[in-house]
């Protein structure tokens, strides 16, 4: 029926999704998505922005993944980040950053 | 009070560089090819300095100083084959260091990945001149082949060609200048690579997980100073093993023969390290066709930066990425292969389709992926 088709794509799409963060393998690290964003300006900025807890617990992810990439390691099943688990507690700072730029861009073509 | 290392101007560039250098703890055996590769330069530049002791650049006696260099000179035969092989180590380690920076994404560092592309053309110059002056079958051929590309150029090509020469052929003009160029270059290289270094220690050295790994750091000494000296001795043992039991694994038969240039060989080539591009070059039936394509082949790594789309920064967690990654180097295996083999059915298909799947993949493939990997991420 034409109203479970969007339902079953939806659930197929996240099913991909889903198998494919896996087969990325920062979760074996410990590592949520937003941890693996390439450092560009815009991401620095929306770093200075987000609160303090959250950052400390960023540094104390990266520190443990940079330690067990040294060691070629990886966490025990249990610890690894969960696709349902992730937080992408980076990307509101981050739209706000990147609209704020473009403004600026517009602004100054004008 | 401050240590003398840390405070004394030569010193102190020395200690900024090798002692107190803040380096990602975490990186692998890949970033072992840079000092690698300094190790490589330096070998080169002293069994090249002993070689330029007791050869000579003429075209009468040139063949037969490298025969007496083998034969009279003491441990002459060892300098030669370290030399020898030496290059080929050199453009092995080339290689991995450029597989390296293109797998974790270090061509973000911009300056020192143009500057480590300007060092590939200088060391590439440099091996083509060097290859010409034991001036056997293969180095006269092998400099005819690839001067006369030149000629390729519009209006000016014959001119030019004339120019590098010195004369109307290649001759003893050419073989004087190309042992100047081969004897002035390597210092060219080493100024060239404190560049490459000054680039890359304004930000530090990149990682295995393209993380920012300012919150692990260790210092260079003694963690990587020792890891390097320990990747040294790996390099001179299986470079003294090849020098020592297979000296002429990687050469040409043909160099055994004094140059004529009355006698074509059959099948003339380059060494190992410039098939790939000898294949791109061919592939083209066109001869300003395949120097544009011969030169794209090294300067499309100019345009690897700003075709990177993906907002990780290597390849670690992206696995789209990967498979093309290695299915680049299958290609230049491939296109290895395919330099090698004279310009026949099957080889001709198969190296112009691998020619276009080389450029095919920087140009096309590798953003694409970047793009869905995003997607699928749902970063956008």
């Amino acid at each position: 029926m034409a109203s479970r088709a969007p339902v079953a794509t939806g659930r197929l799409l996240m099913g991909f999704r889903k198998w494919y963060y896996n087969m990325a393998g920062f979760n074996k690290l410990g590592l949520m998505r937003d941890d693996t964003l390439h450092e560009d300006t815009d991401v620095v900025e929306a770093l200075r922005r987000i609160p303090e807890n959250q950052y400390n617990d960023r540094m104390f992810r990266l520190k443990r993944a940079l330690d067990l990439s040294m060691k070629q390691q990886v966490l025990p099943k249990e610890q690894w980040t969960q696709f349902e688990e992730d937080v992408h507690y980076l990307t509101p700072y981050l739209k706000e950053v990147v609209q704020e730029r473009i403004e600026k861009e517009e602004w100054m073509k004008n | 009070m401050a240590s003398l290392r840390k405070t004394q101007p030569l010193l102190k560039i020395a200690n900024d560089a090798l002692v107190d250098l803040p380096a990602p703890s975490n990186i692998s055996v890949w970033w072992n090819f840079g000092s690698l590769l300094g190790l490589c330069l330096i070998a080169q530049i002293l069994t090249g300095l002993f070689l330029a002791m007791h050869y000579t650049a003429d075209v009468n006696t040139a063949f037969s100083s490298v025969a007496h260099i083998t034969r009279d000179v003491n441990y002459g035969w060892l300098i030669r084959d370290m030399h020898a092989n030496g290059a080929s180590f050199f453009f092995i380690c080339v290689y991995m260091h450029i597989g390296r920076g293109l797998y974790y994404g270090s061509y973000l560092l911009k300056g020192a990945w143009n500057v480590g592309v300007i060092l590939l053309l200088l060391v590439m110059m440099t091996a083509f001149v060097g290859y010409v002056l034991p001036w056997g079958q293969m180095s006269f051929w092998g400099a005819t082949v690839i001067t006369n590309l030149l000629s390729a150029v519009p209006y000016v090509g014959n001119a030019l060609v004339q120019w590098i020469w010195g004369g109307f052929s290649v001759d003893n003009a050419t073989l004087t200048r190309f042992f100047a160029f081969h004897f002035l270059f390597p210092f060219v290289i080493a100024g060239m690579a404190m560049v490459h270094l000054l680039f890359l220690h304004q930000t530090g050295s990149n990682n295995p997980l393209g993380l920012n790994s300012g919150g692990d750091k260790v210092p260079f000494h003694p963690y990587f100073s020792y890891k390097d000296l320990l990747g040294f001795a790996v390099l001179l043992v299986v470079l003294a093993t090849i020098a020592l039991f297979t000296p002429n694994l990687l050469g040409d038969p043909d160099n055994f023969t004094p140059a004529n240039p009355l006698v074509t060989p059959p099948h003339i080539k380059p060494e190992w390290y410039f098939l790939f591009a000898y294949a791109i070059l061919r592939s083209i039936p066109d001869k300003l066709g395949g120097v544009l394509a011969l030169l794209a082949s090294i300067l499309v790594l100019l345009v690897v930066p700003f075709l990177h789309t993906c907002k990780l920064r290597g390849l670690t967690f992206r696995p789209l990425s990967q498979f093309l990654f290695w299915a680049l180097i299958a290609n230049v295996v491939i296109l290895t292969w395919i330099g090698g083999m004279p310009v026949e059915d099957p080889y001709i298909i198969i190296g112009q389709l691998a020619s276009v799947l080389y450029f095919s993949i920087f140009l096309i493939l590798f953003p694409l992926a970047g793009w869905l990997e995003n997607k699928v991420l749902g970063l956008t």
